[in-house]
């Protein structure tokens, strides 16, 4: 099978890769209280620390000030950003894109995934093409894009879909794949005919993969968000970014790539504990 | 109360050994079972012209080394090994494919993970068209039978090996098969659970009326457990003897003890050495 597929799905094993934290990890030898604490103390005190830091740096005059501006700078061009109303907008047309996208690249890869795993003619058909496409990075499709759709909203949604789709479409293949052939010949002992087969069994089989892909294909959709509303367009987070960098509103910029970061971040958590709900067997 | 209960109460009268009558037709009749693979090595004969028949209601078990094609006969009678050569009939009808008068039990229990001990015990009775309602109440009947009524819906990585094995060997009995295959179904226990589960079994098939096929490579469990014993030889697995165990029902895991049973295990003991020296002497000259 794909080899270098194969690793990219293994890599997040599934089991782990919804509840992974980072933090505490299990297995760890407890440490004493003492050491503990100070590690809470520490983990509440690092964003803070992190944002002292850099605003004494800002001001200090080691660096220039319009480039790299202090916290307080971005806050108040944030702020602004929000009185203006049109964070809201921005904000509003970037979550579109990516939901919508994400949405029918899931669907397209799930339902694909399913028939290449299923089906090893459609695999045959499928397959070589799929992973001839899936390594052109997104990004690159951006001037045919620009070509095809100009700046419609069309395109950015062709360009998420594109992002999501493969990621999907490889790690449901590779969970149908992967159903435990023993699972398969007991449902057939049982007299599962060949729909409750697919539902009650491979599917089900399958979710654990599935729900990796799809957790890595949330923040592939940020990611190809960036490419589509760099392609141009008229509102959204990564295009308010662009024209502040235009107008060396550094602040604004700053304070766009914060409001990303956790959008993205938010999207990630939120999935994460749907996934764990999805896979409720664990 | 369902369907279930109504024909258990027709358990089989199996206090003693079944005795084959020439009305009755067998419930399996496997002639010239032949089968080949392909492997990279060539073509690997695996099983070479086995022929035997198993009465109605009669419990035989196959041992046989490691490798012998135990497991590849048994997925053959269960229809999930094809093509091969010769005949098998299983209940008169020839199978060709995965039928649900036919029930399996596998070496790994192979539960649903994601339906809890009822829903993986009511899923053959659902695939067949039984109501919700009808199939749960047929896993029910057959969770009390195994004792798991505190699990019923408990998920199958919270149990152990052992309570795993009973609902697999509940849910194979849901469709009420005429005929269970057994692959070395109590082959990854230790011997505590193993003798427990083997009483387990004798009882429940006091109870139903399947006729069953149980393959072990443990001498001791065959002998407790069958009316007869075939004893296979390795490459290519062949039948080398039949041997009847006429010991009284209800047997337990105590007779192992009993002169009879020693004598008996001798047999087969005998056997199987004279096949293991000759495989061996073979494989020496060769
Ligand atoms: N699908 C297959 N393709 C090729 N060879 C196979 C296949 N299945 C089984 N064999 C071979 O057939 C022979 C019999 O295998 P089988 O699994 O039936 O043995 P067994 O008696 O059940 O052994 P065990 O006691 O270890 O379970 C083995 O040599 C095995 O390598
Ligand atoms: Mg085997």
């Amino acid at each position: 099978m794909e080899i270098g597929a194969e690793a990219i799905v293994q890599n997040q094993t599934p089991k782990r890769a919804a509840v992974t934290t980072g933090a505490d990890r299990p297995g760890r030898r407890p440490s004493s209280g003492r050491f503990r604490r100070l590690n809470v103390l520490v983990g509440v005190l690092s964003i803070p620390l992190f944002i002292i830091l850099w605003e004494l740096t800002s001001r200090s005059g080691i660096v220039n000030m319009v480039l790299f501006p202090p916290p307080t700078v971005v806050a108040a061009a944030v702020l602004e950003w929000m009185r203006s109303g049109q964070f809201f907008w921005d904000v509003a047309a970037s979550l579109y894109r990516v939901t919508a996208g994400f949405l029918l690249g899931s669907a397209l890869g799930v339902l694909l995934g399913i028939l290449t795993g299923q089906f090893p003619v459609v695999s045959s058909l499928l397959s070589p093409l799929f992973q001839i496409l899936r390594p052109i990075p997104p990004i690159a499709f951006v001037p045919i894009v620009i070509l095809w759709f100009g700046l419609s909203e069309a395109g950015k949604l062709f360009l998420v879909v594109w992002g999501v789709f493969f990621t999907v479409w490889l790690s449901t293949h590779i969970g149908v794949q992967k159903v435990d052939r023993g699972l398969i010949r007991a449902a057939l002992m049982l007299g599962t005919p060949r729909r409750q087969m697919l539902q009650e069994i491979i599917l089900l089989g399958a979710l654990p993969y599935i729900v990796v892909g799809l957790r890595t294909a949330v923040s592939i959709s940020f990611y190809t968000l960036v490419a589509a509303e760099l392609a141009g367009t008229f509102a959204g987070v990564v295009y308010r970014i662009e024209i502040a960098q235009q107008n060396l509103q550094t602040g604004q910029v700053m304070g766009g790539l914060a409001a990303l970061g956790l959008i993205s971040f938010i999207a990630d958590r939120l999935f994460a504990a749907l996934a764990e709900r999805t896979v409720w067997w664990r | 109360m369902s369907g279930y209960r109504s024909t258990t109460k027709l358990a089989l009268a199996s206090s003693q050994p079944s005795v084959k009558t020439v009305s009755e037709q067998p419930a399996i009749q496997v002639s010239n079972l032949s089968i080949v693979f392909d492997t990279n090595r060539g073509q690997m004969i695996a099983v070479d012209r086995v022929s035997f028949d198993v009465a109605a209601g009669e419990f035989v078990c196959i041992v046989g080394p490691s490798g012998c094609g135990k497991s590849t006969v048994l997925n053959t009678i269960a229809g999930l090994e094809v093509p091969f050569e010769g005949e098998i009939l299983v209940e008169g009808s020839p199978v060709g494919h995965p039928r649900p008068d036919i029930g399996m039990v596998f070496q790994q229990p192979h539960l649903f993970p994601w339906k809890s001990v009822r829903r993986n015990i009511a899923h053959g009775p659902r695939m067949l068209g039984k109501s919700a309602k009808e199939a749960g109440a047929i896993a029910d009947d057959l969770i009390a039978m195994i004792g798991l009524k505190r699990f019923a819906d408990a998920y199958p990585n919270t149990l152990s090996g052992g309570m795993q094995q009973r609902v697999a060997i509940a849910r194979a009995l849901a469709n009420e098969p005429r005929v269970l295959l057994m692959d070395e179904p109590f082959g990854a226990l230790d011997a505590q659970t193993r003798a427990v589960m083997q009483d387990n079994l004798l009882e429940l098939r006091d109870r139903i009326k399947a006729t069953i096929v149980f393959v072990t490579h443990d001498i001791d469990e065959a002998i407790v457990l069958a009316d007869r014993v075939l004893i296979m030889s390795a490459g290519p697995g062949r039948i080398l003897r039949e041997i009847a165990v006429n010991l009284p029902r209800p047997r337990s895991s105590a007779i192992l003890i009993e002169p009879t049973y020693l004598a008996l295990k001798r047999d087969c003991l005998e056997v199987i050495r004279a096949e293991g020296l000759r495989a061996f002497n073979q494989s020496d000259s060769s």
